[in-house]
């Protein structure tokens, strides 16, 4: 295959690219797509919880505590999905020098914290009846405590550089962090495979699961669920951003005008 | 048995209150911004 | 070239170098990140007595054997290739069972009695309901198996 066959050519790759750097076009979809992603999302994840609390079955050795599962498991998803976001954002801020990439890394730094550390309590809340401890320094829980502390590096670079200037979006520092930061991402998925750890290896695997069917569906609906409003989490934070910067923009023409 | 419950409740009180915090906190920024957003362009 | 292109390239090349070292660092920590010592661990690598360790595998069954003051078990710990003879005194975790995975805090005496003084539980990757319990499952298919 010829080589310009490999693109639409540079000038309509440089128009797709672009069509969404646009905060406008952005915002026509992000407008309504906010609502569509959060009403759904919150009912699949409370139906969800429902299910998980009223209807499933205990498990044969842990007994109801299992029950938190359905809510441990999203959590460490949208930890770890939410940093990658920001690694994804970050490749393309720091080759495309996309706009709104550098806003969309922002954006998703504290609701992807949150949920690392609604990971870390609800592991530790589970950890106490099953294993006898709250918490212990094993591969999986101190590797899911360090992208924790890489949020809160991030979300301090990140508020450093807003406040120099970058347009709402972070720094092109901050989106290197973001790329080697996601470094983590494999050692906390291969950290209970790779070592000796009190955490049980994953249930969920190419294979298939080793979850009874019964208790597993409503994790669907969790995840799911929780992935639909973190979506729509960060569609507010992005509009927020780029709100701002009308703003900002409006105020610097008035001064300079 | 209650006492497993009382672990159960806790977890999802946590995840529901740091869900929704986020959640509203998210909401009432975008519509804080927005709103003097679109106050700027209405005075044209 | 355009810059573009130079920038993804070296974007990627950074980042594939990043996390190769990354991971390589991260299984080269392999011994010394290990949160604890399997019996086969204990007998090819050796563990001096009195080092305070943690041991874990499973309890072997039919091994659990309480001692006359009450609160002091004894039990066998394996990995299926080594076992090791354990000592607790004090409140064992409820899923502590025959069977099942423990981890022990503690050190071994002179005699090679691994003398533990904290357990964890240790759970598996399976969950299932009550009524499931009891059958056999099939490592590989994750299929679950009426015992005969």
């Amino acid at each position: 295959m010829p080589y310009w066959r490999w693109s639409v050519g540079p000038a309509t790759d440089a128009i797709l690219m672009h069509r969404f750097a646009n905060p406008a076009r952005f915002l026509k979809i992000a407008r309504p797509l906010t609502g569509w992603l959060f009403w759904p999302g919150l009912l699949l994840l409370l139906s969800g919880a429902a299910v998980g609390l009223f209807v499933t079955p205990a498990d044969y050795l842990q007994g109801q505590t299992v029950r938190i599962l359905y809510i441990h498991v999203p959590a460490a998803w949208l930890g770890m999905g939410g940093w990658s976001g920001i690694a994804i954002a970050a490749l393309m801020q720091l080759v495309w020098r996309h706009p709104l990439a550098a806003i969309a890394g922002r954006a998703i730094a504290a609701p992807g914290a949150l949920f690392t550390a609604i990971c870390l309590m609800t592991g530790s809340i589970w950890g106490r009846p099953t294993w006898g401890t709250w918490w212990e320094w094993d591969g999986r829980m101190t590797s899911m405590l360090v992208l924790f502390f890489l949020y809160l590096g991030y979300i301090a670079l990140a508020n450093a550089s807003a406040r120099q200037g970058q347009q709402g979006g972070v720094s092109n520092v901050t989106a290197i962090f973001g790329l080697v930061g996601a470094v983590n991402i494999p050692i906390i998925n291969r950290s209970v495979v790779w070592w000796n750890s009190l955490h049980q290896g994953p249930s969920i695997t190419l294979r298939g699961s080793s979850i009874d069917g019964s208790l597993l569906w409503p994790l669907g609906f969790t995840l799911l669920g929780f992935s639909l409003l973190f979506g729509a989490i960060v569609l507010m934070r992005m509009r927020a951003i780029l709100a701002q910067n009308k703003v900002e923009a409006r105020m610097q023409r008035l001064a300079r005008g | 048995m209650m006492n497993q419950w009382a672990f159960v409740i806790a977890a999802y009180a946590v995840t529901l209150a740091g869900t929704a915090l986020v959640s509203l906190m998210s909401w009432r920024g975008m519509r804080s911004a927005e709103r003097r957003a679109d106050q700027l362009s209405d005075r044209g | 070239m355009k810059a573009k292109h130079q920038r993804l390239i070296l974007a990627l090349a950074a980042l594939v170098a990043l996390v190769g070292a990354g991971l390589l660092a991260a299984s080269a920590l392999k011994d010394e990140a290990a949160y604890f010592y399997a019996p086969n661990d204990v007998k090819t690598k050796g563990v001096e007595p009195g080092k305070p360790i943690r041991l874990g595998g499973m309890v072997v069954r039919n091994s659990l054997k309480r001692a006359a003051d009450g609160v002091t078990i004894h039990f066998d710990v394996t990995d299926g290739k080594a076992t090791v003879p354990a000592r607790f005194s004090g409140i064992a975790p409820d899923l502590f069972k025959e069977g099942g995975g423990v981890v022990a805090e503690g050190a071994f005496d002179a005699k090679g009695m691994f003398i533990a003084t904290n357990l964890l539980a240790k759970h598996d990757e399976r969950y299932m309901p009550r009524e499931l319990e009891g059958m056999t499952y099939n490592e590989t298919t994750h299929e679950m198996k009426a015992e005969k």
